[in-house]
């Protein structure tokens, strides 16, 4: 009895057994429908998955200081929006959406405000050459700045980000492929 | 040539999913940018944000207007099935009555309108011919239908089904005005429309 009971717990701490309703279902719809269902708790995993991904998404448009601040609004915004989520597996096309959204909302709210230097506001120690590099993506187009932000900064794959982001692999593939040649011009055309 | 293509294909391959010869110039942007990266922190969630539970509104509210308008209608057929009374023959003296499957056509000469209800009959060949005698005839000039005097259970009945159909119809314009994100009408109004 002792020997069935310890292999049931082993089971379940190993993940071998599953209900049926689990072994298919993506990890974003149990957590969303779980967030929906009153568990808010839940919500702090959406947020640790993809957490990278806003981050990702903002710094290729938003100046770096203001990225940790608009991540945390992005997910408070997606956390009371929740509930118009139709698809719960396109959590990470729709949080991502909202990202790039809330980027262009702070780009027009700075048209009216002085915009500061990014080199010379940040105090904090950064690498030098590291954010020549990001200024240098973010002169690329938008498609191909997002990919290479995601896939050099987050150090997401490929697949990864086609994944996270709902665009088709084919077309991430493209874009990181074109993005690479431009951002390789500009860097040899600065050096 | 074909070495060069390969040997892209190989970087593209590291490029795409790290898998295949690394490539130097990815790699050390890799390691360059890596610094940038998003650290984890926590997430502060005030405890004034609710989160909107996931209530089945709709369906339901569409669920319980069907049900509604079944329940209605259910109501409805009984009460007209109840009101259902004996058909009415009747005809003038000088008419001819009117046999199945031949038109009767009222005469132009008299202007009145004359309402005969005739009951048809189902088989045909049961009553070949007509006589005159066994057929009831209305001795008056004008046949007046009188409506059926309703008993006090029917009126009952017919209220019943009147106050379902009010209760319907409000309960759908309140699903169509929460489906809408419209806000709710006064309540004292609706009372005042439904009594």
């Amino acid at each position: 009895m002792i020997e069935a009971e310890a292999t049931a717990e082993m089971l379940l701490m190993t993940g071998a057994f599953r209900s049926p309703q689990t072994i298919d279902e993506p990890i974003e719809q149990t957590l969303v429908r779980a967030v929906l269902d009153g568990e808010r708790d839940r919500f702090g995993r959406l947020y640790e998955l993809y957490a990278p991904l806003v981050h990702g998404v903002l710094l290729a448009r938003v100046p770096r200081d203001e990225v940790d601040d608009l991540v945390q609004d992005i997910f408070m915004h997606a956390l009371k929006k929740l509930h118009t989520l139709r698809k719960p597996t396109a959590f990470g096309p729709w949080i991502a959406m909202i990202a790039r959204n809330r980027a262009m909302d702070f780009h027009r709210a700075s048209r009216n405000t002085v915009e500061v230097d990014e080199h010379t506001a940040v105090a904090k120690p950064l690498n030098r050459t590291a954010r020549e590099v990001l200024d240098l993506i973010r002169q690329l187009p938008d498609a191909y700045r997002e990919t290479l932000v995601l896939r050099f900064v987050e150090g997401m794959t490929g697949p990864e980000i086609a994944s996270r982001t709902g665009l088709t692999p084919a077309s991430v593939r493209v874009n990181l492929h074109r993005g690479m040649k431009l951002l390789r011009a500009k860097i040899g055309a600065v050096a | 040539m074909a070495g060069g293509q390969s040997e892209k294909a190989m970087n593209d391959n590291y490029l795409w999913d790290r898998t295949g010869k690394p490539d130097a110039e990815v790699q050390e942007l890799e390691e360059l940018l890596v610094t940038l990266r998003y650290q984890p922190q926590p997430l502060r969630i005030p405890a004034t944000i609710k989160v909107r539970r996931n209530r089945m509104v709709l369906p339901l509210a569409m669920a319980a207007a069907i049900a509604l308008t079944m329940i209605g209608a259910g109501l409805w057929i009984h009460f007209a099935k109840s009101q259902a009374g004996p058909v009415i023959q009747a005809a003038r003296q000088d008419q001819p009555i009117a046999t199945p499957g031949i038109e009767t056509p009222v005469p132009a000469r008299d202007k009145q309108t004359v309402a005969t209800v005739v009951k048809q009959a189902t088989n045909p060949t049961r009553h070949p011919k007509t006589n005159p005698g066994l057929v009831a005839t209305n001795k008056h000039s004008n046949v007046q239908i009188r409506e059926a005097a309703l008993t006090p259970q029917e009126l009952a009945e017919k209220e019943q089904v009147l106050v379902a159909l009010r209760l319907l119809s409000a309960k759908l314009n309140l699903v169509q005005r929460k489906s809408q994100g419209l806000p709710q009408v006064n309540a004292i109004r609706n009372q005042h429309k439904m009594g």
